[in-house]
């Protein structure tokens, strides 16, 4: 059943201040790359490249898996110039290449591979995060849909009004294996943004109840290119949400 | 070396992802569980799988001699050929 249409008020749900950001994707890594790719868009040849994450010892590598890599691979500079804080991870789909290796053992009728058994819920990359970095700060990990994105802001910033002085967002998504792909049309290729947010007033996020067209890129690809332009204002919508961004005294 | 303590040595790298390490790095005396390599318990389950299919052998958890035989690869192989020929 539809939701009833019309105008409808539209509620502001949170200030805040991206301090910092790094994304990655293949073959974009700076901040310059991405400023490229902003100003011409494509889906980029997705060969399952791997980022670097050499400042990790072999020993604590061998169980990255590569969302892992990704999301530590943005995230790890920011952390590290920030020290300890919470940590929002936020990924629709979560680690499908290892969901679908231990089904097929399963279907296989062999034993589960125990590392990989280990690392098949989706809060495992948070917590290898939390052990890797000694890092006992508040850690969530989310599976929202399309708008993944937004939801996991509204978390950070439930964490900042809370007295967090930064919080650690990071989203993540892996192009799933063939199998998979005609069921999953929102991943055009893999892709993985951090986000340091802090207290402030330089964005406000607005939720209304209204449809609209979806996105050309997932929601945090889109906002890496606002990030790389002055654009003020994003509209997202997922569903009956729709979510606007805006850019405070551009 | 014999080649038995080599395929281990190439097995444990390959199971555990060990990036970066070569067989010559494992020596066959190295300890391999907590100090020495400085491997996990769920290295150790890893490992047993692994040893269980490449071998064709049954490797009992509970039984009190299997820390000793996951010491090191000297003795790994050493269970692994008496495992073979039993």
């Amino acid at each position: 059943m539809d939701a009833p249409t019309g105008p409808e008020r539209a509620f502001r749900v949170t200030d805040f201040r991206i301090e910092q950001w790094r994304a990655w994707a293949p073959g974009l890594d700076s901040t310059a790359d991405w400023c490229a790719w902003h100003q011409a868009p494509v889906r980029l040849d997705d060969q399952g490249q791997q980022p670097d994450v050499g400042f990790l010892p072999a020993m604590q590598r061998r169980r990255l898996s590569r969302l892992a890599r990704m999301a530590f691979h943005v995230a790890w500079p920011l952390a590290d110039a920030h020290g300890p804080m919470p940590m929002v991870f936020a990924s629709r789909h979560g680690e499908t290449p290892r969901t679908l290796a231990i089904l097929e053992d399963l279907g296989r009728g062999e034993p589960l591979s125990p590392t990989q058994f280990s690392l098949s819920v989706h809060n495992a990359i948070i917590g290898l995060w939390s052990i890797q970095r000694g890092d006992h700060s508040e850690m969530t990990a989310l599976a929202a849909e399309g708008d993944g994105l937004e939801h996991a802001v509204l978390e950070a910033c439930g964490l900042l009004a809370e007295g967090a002085p930064a919080v650690l967002l990071v989203i993540a998504e892996e192009r799933p294996p063939a199998l998979y792909q005609p069921f999953i049309d929102d991943v055009p290729f893999s892709y993985a943004v951090a986000l340091l947010l802090t207290p402030g007033r330089d964005w406000t996020l607005q939720l209304a109840s209204a449809s609209g067209p979806r996105s050309e890129w997932p929601h945090a690809l889109n906002l890496v290119r606002a990030l790389c332009s002055d654009q003020p204002h994003l509209q997202h919508h997922w569903k009956k949400r729709q979510w606007t961004w805006s850019r405070n005294g551009a | 070396m014999s080649d038995l303590q080599l395929e281990i040595k190439h097995l444990i790298i390959e199971a555990l992802g060990l990036e970066d390490m070569a067989a010559e790095d494992i020596a066959a005396d190295l300890t391999l569980f907590g100090e020495g390599l400085g491997l996990d318990s769920v290295d150790a389950l890893e490992l047993g799988l692994a040893i269980q299919k490449r071998f064709g052998i049954k490797i009992d958890a509970e039984a009190k001699d299997t820390r000793k035989h996951f010491a090191n690869v000297a003795s790994l192989a050493a269970f692994v050929s008496s495992q073979q020929t039993a």
